[in-house]
């Protein structure tokens, strides 16, 4: 049970996938535009991560070892992600509508999120079992949205601000997030 | 002729994928420690990104609307596959360094992004001068973060050590480095004039993802 | 040879099972989507820019295929688009008055001066709340561009420390009248050809202190005008736009060349 906390603790803070893995910038500097778009983002990516985590692990242990097809282990987790977001995305439009539409064309944007593919193949690296493997999923999810929404409530301050004209738009976010990673680099001593 | 040749200016100079474009964010930040790093890193998203525009080009006319998503991931994952083996084999230091962001060009935003913006909609050859332009830019611009990077960082370049008694700053070649070092790059360049197209208020469109022809995103027309 | 088939025989696998998957989840997961909302959606602008008072143009369509909204919710949508609408829900299509956005203040800063410097956020209504004018007008427009931000077509911009909307791109959704605090952008529609570009409510000698550019209410092109169009309302003119004719006689002779062509 403590390894399992430990797992959680470090990935979702010691090694933060966005801050210290560079694990899924794309929609962290596109999404953290709005607040609220950014918290169905994170509960979104949360979903897709703790359960595609948990089959790429489990076909990785019970299909690609035993065969020795670790080289298919790229083509096979993207496909199983790609199918994932697909399930999602029409569950939500069923049952939960308003998230749904709340969060748009984010949705599919999961699928080229590095950090989905990024923690099944570390997870294999680390050699972590199943429920081992969904507790990484979940710590890097939760790591991704403290760290997305974070960034989006800076960057509703930021409007207000006179900022010098080369560093409007994208440089001044990318500032924000130096910042960020210097003040997450303080958790590296608990692992 | 003239054709290919403006293929690879756009791709290196007036559409640079990670400068101007702002895509790919995460190998330009993740890999640049230093310079030899991000050579090797460009270069294999060069390869990957060639190979499979040529092949979704060639393919173009083949694949069915409905699954085109899924087609290109698998063609590119194949791809990648293949130069993941082959780095592992012949490159071994740099497919230690390059760790697992080299899987991760599966999911580059720029190899996609060509995909689904150009190879599917132009002939094979001026699929591959777009996929080598792009990918020469992409190039260019992780050797300029990673000199940078390792000269402030390191004190050396390419693995040459600077003469004289630099004392390098540690920061450069850790994570928060990285964002500081691109922020700067980024900002001169608005400051000379070479507008990114990221700051370009586009609504929900930060260009990352191959949605722009398909029902997922219906905001392209406002990007023109 | 064997490792070839194997992995292929895997992948091909694993390819189906998902594929089968999909394929369930498509049909437990089916949503009736109504194939008219589609093409509703198709006849509009697809800005997302909320004038219509939905939350975007996926659920306006929905809601004027419910009957919820009318077949010209969208404003300053396209009188085609409207009639291709209507046809497609089996209604009227309503005549569509195209309107245009136009700023009521010529108070450039060659024509005004700025009583006080601001320092705050860039914004006209942040501004406005301090209750101070900082420009020498108290009526005229603060060009800190809250009605830039707001225009979903990019058809309005700040030129001389005015704003000036490009009637070329203008599609009259009207977002930015209901932005500027001050309340000095109009709506006219495509016909009227010319209007007044002041909103100062002052007595002429008293405008001529603080603006070069505005309407002092002589009243010359009151009685310029023969058809009897312009009348003087608040010490400035106004014209009515179906008795205008576009004659331009008013704009030679107005002596602060306040009232304009369109």
């Amino acid at each position: 049970m403590k390894s399992l906390i430990m797992i959680i603790v470090s990935t979702a803070l010691v090694n933060n996938v966005v801050l210290s893995q560079f694990l899924g910038i794309c929609s962290f500097l596109g999404v953290s535009q709005q607040k609220k778009a950014s918290l169905s983002l994170g509960l979104a990516v949360t979903a897709v991560l703790t359960v595609s985590s948990a089959v790429a692990a489990a076909l990785y242990q019970f299909v690609l070892a035993p065969l020795g097809l670790d080289y298919l282990k790229t083509i096979v987790f993207i496909l199983v992600i790609a199918a994932l977001v697909q399930m999602v995305e029409m569950f939500l439009k069923k049952n939960v509508h308003a998230v749904y539409q709340s969060l748009g064309i984010y949705l599919p944007l999961i699928t080229t999120n590095c950090a989905v593919l990024g923690v099944a193949l570390t997870n294999v690296q680390n050699e972590y079992t199943i429920l081992e493997s969904v507790f990484a999923g979940l710590g890097t999810a939760i790591g991704y949205t403290v760290a997305i929404v974070l960034l989006a409530e800076i960057r509703e301050h930021i409007d207000e601000e006179a900022i010098p004209a080369p560093f409007r738009g994208a440089p001044i976010v990318l500032l924000c997030a130096t910042l960020m990673a210097m003040a997450f680099m303080g958790f590296s001593g608990l692992s | 002729m003239k054709a290919y040749w403006e293929r690879i200016y756009n791709g290196v100079v007036k559409e640079n994928p990670a400068f101007i474009l702002m895509l790919g964010m995460c190998p330009t930040l993740a890999v640049t420690t230093s310079a030899i790093n991000g050579l090797g890193m460009g270069l294999s998203s060069l390869v990957v990104l060639a190979i499979s525009n040529v092949v979704i080009s060639l393919l173009r006319k083949v694949i069915p609307d409905e699954v085109r998503l899924p087609a290109y991931i698998v063609i590119v994952a194949s791809f990648v596959t293949v130069v993941e083996l082959l780095m592992e084999a012949y490159m071994e230091s740099l497919y230690a360094a390059l760790g697992i962001y080299i899987p991760l060009i599966v999911v580059n935003c720029i190899i996609l992004g060509r995909a689904e913006a150009y190879a599917s909609k132009n002939p094979p050859l001026l699929s591959l001068f777009d996929g080598l332009g792009m990918g020469l830019g992409f190039t260019v611009a992780l050797v300029i973060v990673g000199s940078i990077r390792e000269l402030l960082g390191a004190g050396s370049i390419f693995g040459i050590a600077l003469p004289g008694n630099f004392e390098p700053i540690a920061f450069f070649v850790r994570a928060p480095g990285a964002f500081l070092v691109l922020a700067i790059v980024v900002a001169i360049m608005n400051a000379v004039g070479i507008k990114s197209r990221a700051n370009k208020v586009v609504e929900g469109c930060d260009g990352c993802c191959a949605n722009c022809a398909s029902s997922g995103c219906d905001k392209k027309e406002a990007e023109v | 040879m064997q490792t070839v088939i194997i992995s292929t025989l895997v992948i091909a696998l694993v390819g189906l099972v998902l594929g089968l998957a999909l394929v369930t989840a498509s049909k437990k997961f089916y949503v009736e989507v109504d194939d008219r909302v589609t093409r509703v959606r198709e006849c509009l602008r697809g800005s997302n820019c909320g004038a219509c008072g939905y939350a975007g143009c996926d659920a306006v369509a929905e809601a004027i295929v419910k009957g919820e909204a009318r077949v010209d919710a969208c404003p300053g949508n396209s009188t085609e688009n409207i009639a291709k609408i209507a046809a497609i829900l089996g209604k009227e299509a309503i005549d569509q008055d195209p309107q245009c956005a136009y700023v009521q203040c010529a108070g450039t800063c060659e024509a005004t001066k700025a009583k006080a410097q601001y320092v705050g956020i860039d914004d006209c209504r942040a501004a406005v709340l301090s209750g101070l004018s900082f420009m020498s007008c108290e009526y005229g427009c603060l060009g800190l561009g809250s009605c830039v931000k707001v225009c979903p077509q990019g058809a309005i911009s700040i030129k001389d420390g005015i704003a000036v909307v490009n009637p070329r791109l203008c599609v009259g959704c009207g977002l930015c009248a209901k932005t500027c605090p001050k309340g000095i952008i109009g709506m006219h529609d495509r016909t009227t050809k010319v209007a007044v570009r002041c909103s100062n409510k002052n007595k002429g000698p008293m405008v001529k202190k603080v603006c070069t550019a505005g309407c002092i209410g002589c009243g010359i092109c009151v009685k310029q005008c023969e058809q009897g169009a312009i009348t003087l309302e608040n010490n400035l003119s106004r014209v009515d736009p179906e008795k205008c004719v576009g004659c331009g006689k008013c704009v030679e002779k107005c002596p602060t060349k306040s009232i304009r062509f369109l």
